[in-house]
């Protein structure tokens, strides 16, 4: 399970003059090829086909849906994520490649929008992972989106959209929120802690009492066993 | 990504495996899941897996006032969220004895069938989707966005309109705005040509949809299937003709159906029923400038409404079948119960199980898509 602090991090050379302007040149890479994870979670995702067909087009912003988590970039919460949502949505979000942004769409993600009374619902998404950009209406135009997606793009190109970072710095209040909601033996596939030392991003608030308790009720993951073609063998009659 | 009630199992020596289908997955209509058993590419078991976009509608509309449950309704179906707030109001008329004006009986089928066409739009879109044809999703969501301008046009709202209340509606036309109505009734019209060229009787989508999904006129009727999809297996049978509620007694128009029961035949009847509704749509633009009067009767003070004690059951023909609302009332100022009986409930559960087995695992899109289940208003 620790096997990525096997892999070596290679440290940036500090001082090294092409290092901002490479930076930059990733930083303007990074905001202009975006990938939005196809997960529609709530009623907002009706706005989204007309944001991303013929008449907003979000493509010549080089956005694109993508359906895959591991080579998405953005993670839309298009509204109000029900418990059982939740949990998808943070296996998703954990399995997500870094740099990776999150933006919740509707006023549900914000306060529990028209659900604030719910049994159902998670009210506060960024209880459960660091939130970018809220974009706030029930629910908002597809120009609202655009306008958003945009903003984003300026603040992933200034270097400033970097609450990823905060989800590793601050793993273990957002696993207490998480523990709280789900129970004390939730666990997910993907080990948090390993990763923020991979990134040099554990610090004070990754450990904690939360972490230990997720220590104790932690099960060893098992590979899938896929035993596909026993038959194969056998002679065919 | 696994379930919580998935069991990891020691696989039997053949060929047999279990896959999740969804909830993140492009071929499944919205936050919706489903297990299904394999051999090879062919379904032996599905199981319906719901539950991701529960809200529980039915207790939180006993905690909130008779009124403050008009903007709560819509958001039970997404696509076609008129049909809701309509039957909500119905059923509150039903048990104060409200009369509605007849002004405002004509400007609810307007809006109640420009819902209807933009809900078909959207579903050939992501139908279309499923088969690779993307330029129809593209087509279907742009001219969608034409209505939804309508809409916000004479509701304010783009996709909750949130425009009837028990009484009637809650303001007048804008002025000019039927002139526009027909403008885009014209434009769409003339655009089915195009869409019967690109995608109706286009082969990779004809082959791909016909025979799949069957089901027989019996099948239907034992599992509850209304609407579109029990017009596609012959029987005419239509809440508005049958059961007529508003004006639509005296509205002229038909019941398309369509004899084989498959995906084929249930987005043909879909389509049938946009030119249908544009029929309609054309009468109720010729009779409203000659109906005058208020739009809604006078309600007491919606904020201290206590409706009288009682129960009633309200139906009527949303664009996914038949939907129905069974309101008991104590005497108070908030519904004593709400029981929503929304279509897609049967349609995405019981028939998407049974219809899914014996299909290809790629051919579970297509009976969704042609079933046209909206998950929100399953899970609700």
């Amino acid at each position: 399970m620790s096997s990525i602090n096997q892999i070596p991090v290679i440290e940036a050379k500090k001082g090294n003059p092409l290092a901002r302007v490479f930076d930059e040149l990733v930083r303007f890479c990074r905001s202009r090829s975006l990938f939005i994870l196809h997960y529609c979670t709530g009623c907002g995702a009706i706005e989204l086909p007309p944001a991303m067909t013929s008449r907003f087009d979000m493509e010549r912003l080089g956005i694109q849906p993508m359906v895959s988590p591991r080579q998405a970039d953005i993670l839309l919460i298009t509204g109000y994520v029900s418990i059982k949502t939740l949990k998808r949505v943070i296996l998703t979000y954990e399995q997500m490649g870094s740099p990776k942004y999150v933006i919740g769409i509707c006023s549900c993600t914000v306060n529990g929008g028209m659900y604030w009374q719910s049994y159902a619902t998670a009210k506060k998404l960024d209880e459960y992972m660091p939130v970018d950009l809220y974009i706030a209406g029930c629910m908002p135009r597809p120009e609202a989106v655009i306008a958003g997606l945009q903003q984003l793009m300026d603040s992933i190109h200034a270097g400033k959209a970097n609450s990823w970072e905060d989800y590793y710095r601050n793993y273990d209040y957002y696993l207490g929120n998480q523990q709280k909601l789900f129970g004390d033996n939730w666990q997910t596939p993907t080990d948090v802690i390993a990763e923020a030392k991979h990134y040099n991003l554990l610090s004070k608030g990754t450990l904690g009492v939360h972490t230990r308790l997720l220590e104790q009720h932690q099960q060893p993951l098992e590979a899938l066993e896929m035993r596909l073609g026993h038959n194969l063998k056998e002679p065919t009659e | 990504m696994r379930p919580e009630n998935y069991e990891a199992q020691r696989q039997p020596p053949s060929n047999e495996y279990e896959l999740n289908f969804g909830p993140n997955h492009p071929g499944i209509e919205g936050n919706y899941a489903l297990k299904v058993k394999l051999h090879g590419d062919v379904v032996l078991e599905a199981k319906a897996d719901g539950g991701y976009l529960h809200r529980g509608f039915e207790k939180l509309m006993e905690q909130r006032l008779w009124i403050q449950n008009i903007a709560l309704v819509p958001r039970i179906c997404v696509p076609d969220p008129s049909p809701m707030e309509l039957c909500y109001s119905m059923a509150v008329e039903q048990l104060c004895g409200l009369k509605v004006p007849k002004r405002a009986r004509w400007i609810r089928v307007m809006q109640l069938e420009l819902s209807r066409i933009a809900a078909h739009l959207f579903t050939f879109g992501g139908h279309a989707a499923t088969t690779g044809m993307y330029s129809t999703m593209y087509w279907g969501v742009a001219d969608r966005d034409l209505l939804l301008d309508l809409f916000e046009e004479f509701t304010g709202g783009r996709v909750y309109s949130i425009y009837n209340i028990p009484g009637g509606v809650r303001r007048e036309l804008p002025d000019g705005f039927l002139q526009r109505v027909t403008e885009t009734l014209d434009y769409i019209e003339s655009r089915l040509a195009d869409y019967d060229n690109l995608f109706f009787k286009n082969q990779v989508f004809v082959k791909r949809a016909k025979g799949v999904g069957v089901m027989s006129r019996e099948q239907a009727l034992a599992w509850g299937v209304t609407g579109p999809n029990l017009r596609a297996t012959g029987l005419a049978f239509d809440v508005r003709r049958d059961d007529p509620y508003l004006v639509y007694d005296q509205l002229d128009f038909d019941i398309p159906t369509e004899e084989n029961g498959d995906a084929w035949a249930r987005t043909l009847v879909r389509r049938h029923e946009l030119m249908q509704s544009i029929r309609i749509l054309r009468q109720v633009v010729e009779a409203l400038p000659d109906i005058h009067g208020p739009i809604r009767a006078p309600i007491p003070n919606p904020l201290a409404w206590n409706v009288p004690a009682g129960e009633t059951y309200t139906r009527v023909e949303s664009s996914k079948g038949e939907l129905c609302y069974y309101v008991v009332s104590d005497g108070g100022p908030k519904p004593y119960r709400v029981h929503v009986r929304g279509p897609s409930s049967m349609h995405a559960v019981q028939v998407l199980e049974k219809l899914s087995v014996g299909s290809r695992i790629e051919d579970i899109a297509q009976t969704m898509f042609s079933l046209d289940a909206c998950p929100p208003e399953v899970d609700r």
